[in-house]
């Protein structure tokens, strides 16, 4: 498109892209705290802060629970945040971070997706992002460097929305895309500058001494008023939350038209226009996934791919159509789902399948947890496994894509 | 908020019957001494005959001359000696022995507090006798806009809403307040669905993340240029000392422009009594009960103010209910501190329910802390060191306080002793502590309180004064 500037080139690893998508949205706030595999990115902000690349606020705070809560404070005076986090980091924050979407507070922070201890382990896996679905931020995997740097602006864009004003979680694979290189096209400056306008994030709720207010007076209760009021809060939350559907779509649109990358918003389709059986993925396994379903394309074997872009709000109905055709399906996951022996995208998928007329076959694979590979060779399998699926073979599981390696 | 007025006060166990003060008011005023220390009722003790200018004088209704009359501003009740027919109705009418008789000249003297200056309490060599200005000083805020609602439901007797009201009387609308969780908020500050108690932008932070949310909201208002805004806390003793001490602690190294004010009333009060970090050794609390095997609890308390100073801040102060005059002045050098670094002040504030104590008897309980040095009355900035506001000497014995507290009712001799050999301890090191501070102890009148620090000045640097505040 003729109104598209093609930015600066650079080479970095999916940190840097990170930091580099905050930088660009220009927060007023920075609080941060190291820890594997995010490390590395803060590094980068506490560098372009200092040399005057970024002019936010450095708070280099005593750990991921006042990176959020020196955030929480700041929103509330009207100040645009960002920071990351990682496994150990977003359970120590967890306090804060249970407590930011219901206060509708629209903050950025990447999730440097690792493994859970324990065991101990500091490698790359979703266990962390995946065990905090239920809390009500909004959620995007990535699965490239230049989609990690494009998706932190669009997250501002959706979680300032009017209509959504909650925080987001943009998520990338530990080790794999944080340290992993790759070409990544800065956007210039004013792009992101006239993409994102005017920051407005404390209209709702705020503590100014201009408009005094009181911030989150005891809700609830039996009595009174109070279980409406509670009530009126929740289902806000869940109308925010759906709204988000589509301005997380008009916002890759937006974004699209300006930079010329458009990414999938809610799931990616690939090459599922004839597809017999689907594989299902979140993240940086993806690209193997691809690699994989082409070279059983070259053998005549109709299988695609839905990858999963926004996981929090759960676009069902997209999953459910874009499913609705094939005669089975291998989700593969980089999380275990405890309660239910499966990964935990596989439970969201078997629940938008729901929706569908028809029972279509699922199987769960769990891969990639603390660092392993999920290699061509193990979605090969997938495919295999998924195709005997679909020709009546009984489903079992979960695989666990690692357990022979 | 009424007739209020400042006085001298008498404290019979410190006085030694010297005659200092009626000598120095003899010479003062010329003639017969206004006051007379005169043998108490306690064999060896001694007690104080003075004009009480009382609310209601009986001298005044006596007078047939019109010579006596109250000053409605001052509340001293004044002798005219035009009018004065020298007839002395006034000094059988007075039930004090209030008004003295000059036997030279033959008419009536009496005490006129020296116009806010009394001589008698600056030659009292004990501290004895004590210049009490909170009457002034209640007169004052009450004056001022009560930033919370009527009717917030706190205990009786309680100190925490006290506290409050006067804290944001004088710090007032252009402050951000955080109230955590406990009785503060309890009691209705933040409020309940959707009402709040407050007129102040005020906010429930975790329990743990008080000093962070406010971190973030001083460091945000600084950079849109905001720098007149009370970043400030109202907090209990459990967020602060136990698991929100991290926020605190990072806060303070970080230097962080806030005023943070820990109301401590020794427990977690608000959930019902159990133990924190900062609650006194052998308490008994819903935690630490007492029955056969446990006799309250087994630890000493958490010196959270003392933590402070070893993060440097630049205000660390001390300061009880018992004393408001002190609480005041530390009040107003802490918001001045707040804008140019971490500043705390820890007050202690005693719960008549958790800590079974009549509400009635909570104004003496903390005297009497103070006075037994179970509670001691300091600050420090980071230039000037520490300085006692109150001199820790000749206390009362420590058990004399920790009868008057339901809480301890169960202890034993080995446990008082313990107490009192903790509070020795504790006073030593803060002795040590100002001795090696740069602003020399003598700065401060020993042994009474109330008067303005020397080092007070410290803080009215070129940046405070930057700082056009509303």
């Amino acid at each position: 498109m003729s109104d598209v500037k093609t930015g600066k080139v650079i080479v970095c690893d999916g940190n840097e892209a990170a930091a580099w998508g905050a930088c660009l949205s220009r927060p007023d706030m920075v609080a941060v705290y190291p820890i594997t595999p995010q490390s590395s990115l803060v590094e980068y902000l506490a560098e372009f802060i200092a040399d005057g690349r970024m002019s936010a606020d450095l708070m280099d705070v005593e750990g991921e629970h006042s990176v959020l809560s020196v955030l929480h404070g700041a929103c509330l005076a009207g100040a645009r945040t960002y920071s990351a986090t990682s496994a150990q980091g977003l359970a120590y924050m967890f306090e804060p971070y249970f407590r930011t979407p219901g206060l509708r507070l629209p903050m950025v922070v990447s999730l440097v997706t690792r493994d859970a201890v324990s065991p101990t382990c500091v490698w790359g896996g979703q266990q962390d992002a995946m065990t905090v679905k239920e809390v009500g931020w909004i959620h995007m995997y990535c699965e490239t460097q230049q989609e990690i740097l494009d998706t932190i602006p669009i997250a501002y864009k959706v979680a300032e929305h009017p209509d959504v004003m909650l925080p987001v979680n943009v998520n990338h694979d530990g080790n794999y895309l944080s340290y992993g290189v790759a070409r990544v096209e800065l956007p210039d400056q004013q792009v992101v500058d006239s993409f994102l306008g005017e920051k407005n994030v404390n209209w709702h709720a705020c503590l100014d001494p201009e408009r005094p207010m009181a911030v989150d007076p005891l809700t609830g209760g039996s009595g009174g008023v109070g279980p409406a009021t509670f009530v009126r809060y929740r289902k806000g939350h869940c109308a925010g939350m759906q709204a988000a559907l589509s301005v997380i779509e008009e916002a890759h649109a937006d974004w699209g038209r300006r930079t010329g990358r458009y990414w999938s918003p809610l799931i990616e389709e690939y090459r599922m226009d004839d597809a017999e059986v689907a594989l299902v993925t979140i993240g940086s396994m993806t690209g193997a996934a691809k690699d994989a379903v082409d070279e059983a394309r070259l053998d005549g074997r109709k299988v695609g791919i839905v990858k999963i872009k926004t996981f929090r709000p759960f676009p069902v109905q997209r999953v459910a159509k874009a499913l609705s055709k094939v005669r089975a399906i291998g989700v593969v996951d980089r999380a275990v789902n405890f309660g239910w022996n499966s990964g935990p995208v596989y439970q969201e998928v078997l629940a938008a399948l729901y929706h569908l007329p028809v029972r279509v076959p699922a199987m769960s694979f769990i891969g990639g947890l603390a660092g392993a590979d999920i290699t061509v060779e193990h979605f090969a399998g997938v495919v295999d496994r998924t195709l005997r699926l679909a020709a009546g073979e009984a489903a079992n599981g979960p695989v666990w894509l690692n357990e022979n390696d | 908020m009424g007739a209020a007025f400042d006085t001298i006060a008498f404290k019979a166990s410190l006085c030694d019957g010297c005659g200092d003060c009626m000598k120095t008011c003899s010479e003062v005023k010329g003639g017969a001494s206004r006051l007379a220390i005169v043998p108490g009722a306690k064999e060896g003790g001694f007690e104080l005959a003075i004009c009480r200018q009382c609310g209601d004088p009986k001298c005044v209704q006596v007078c047939p001359s019109g010579a006596l009359a109250k000053d409605g501003d001052s509340g001293v009740i004044g002798w005219d000696a035009q009018k004065c027919v020298d007839c002395l109705l006034c000094t059988a009418g007075c039930a004090y022995a209030g008004i003295a008789v000059d036997p030279q000249a033959a008419r009536v003297a009496k005490c006129d507090q020296c116009d806010g200056d009394p001589a008698c309490v600056k030659a009292c060599p004990t501290g004895a006798l004590e210049w009490r200005r909170a009457g002034s000083l209640y007169r004052e805020y009450g004056d001022k806009e009560d930033l919370f609602v009527p009717g917030l439901s706190g205990c009786q007797g309680c100190n925490s809403e006290l506290i409050m009201r006067h804290a944001m009387r004088k710090i007032g609308r252009n402050s951000v307040l955080a109230t955590p969780p406990g009785c503060i908020p309890g009691m209705g500050s933040v409020g309940y669905n959707g009402k709040t108690g407050t007129k102040v932008p005020v906010f429930h932070p975790l329990l743990t993340n008080t000093a962070s949310m406010l971190s973030g909201i001083r460091r945000y208002y600084d950079r849109i240029g905001r720098k007149d805004i009370v970043v400030m806390a109202l907090a209990g003793d459990g967020g602060t000392a136990d698991c929100g001490f991290h926020a605190v602690s990072g806060a303070a190294e970080r230097g962080e422009k806030i005023l943070y004010i820990c109301v401590d009333n020794e427990g977690y009060m608000n959930t019902g009594m159990q133990r924190s970090g900062t609650t006194p050794y052998g308490s008994w609390t819903s935690t630490t009960p007492v029955g056969e095997h446990l006799k309250g609890k087994t630890q000493d308390a958490k010196n959270l103010p003392l933590i402070l100073t070893a993060h440097k801040c630049r205000y660390v102060a001390t300061a009880s209910t018992g004393y408001m005059e002190d609480l005041y002045e530390k009040l107003d050098r802490a918001v001045e501190a707040s804008f140019e670094g971490f500043s705390y002040l820890h007050i202690y504030s005693p719960c008549p329910t958790g800590w079974r104590v009549p509400s009635s008897k909570v104004i003496e309980a903390c005297r009497m802390s103070v006075d037994s040095n179970f509670v001691t009355l300091w600050e420090y900035t980071n230039t000037a060191g520490l300085r006692f506001t109150r001199s820790p000497d000749n206390p009362i014995p420590v058990v004399d306080y920790v009868r008057t507290i339901g809480k301890y009712r169960h202890l034993d001799a080995g446990q008082l002793a313990h107490i009192q050999a903790k509070v020795d301890e504790q006073v030593a090191l803060l002795k040590l502590m100002a001795a090696d501070s740069p602003s020399p102890p003598a700065a401060h009148r020993a042994p009474g309180g109330g008067e303005a620090p020397a080092a007070a000045g410290s803080l009215s640097g070129p940046l405070r004064q930057e700082i056009a505040r509303n």
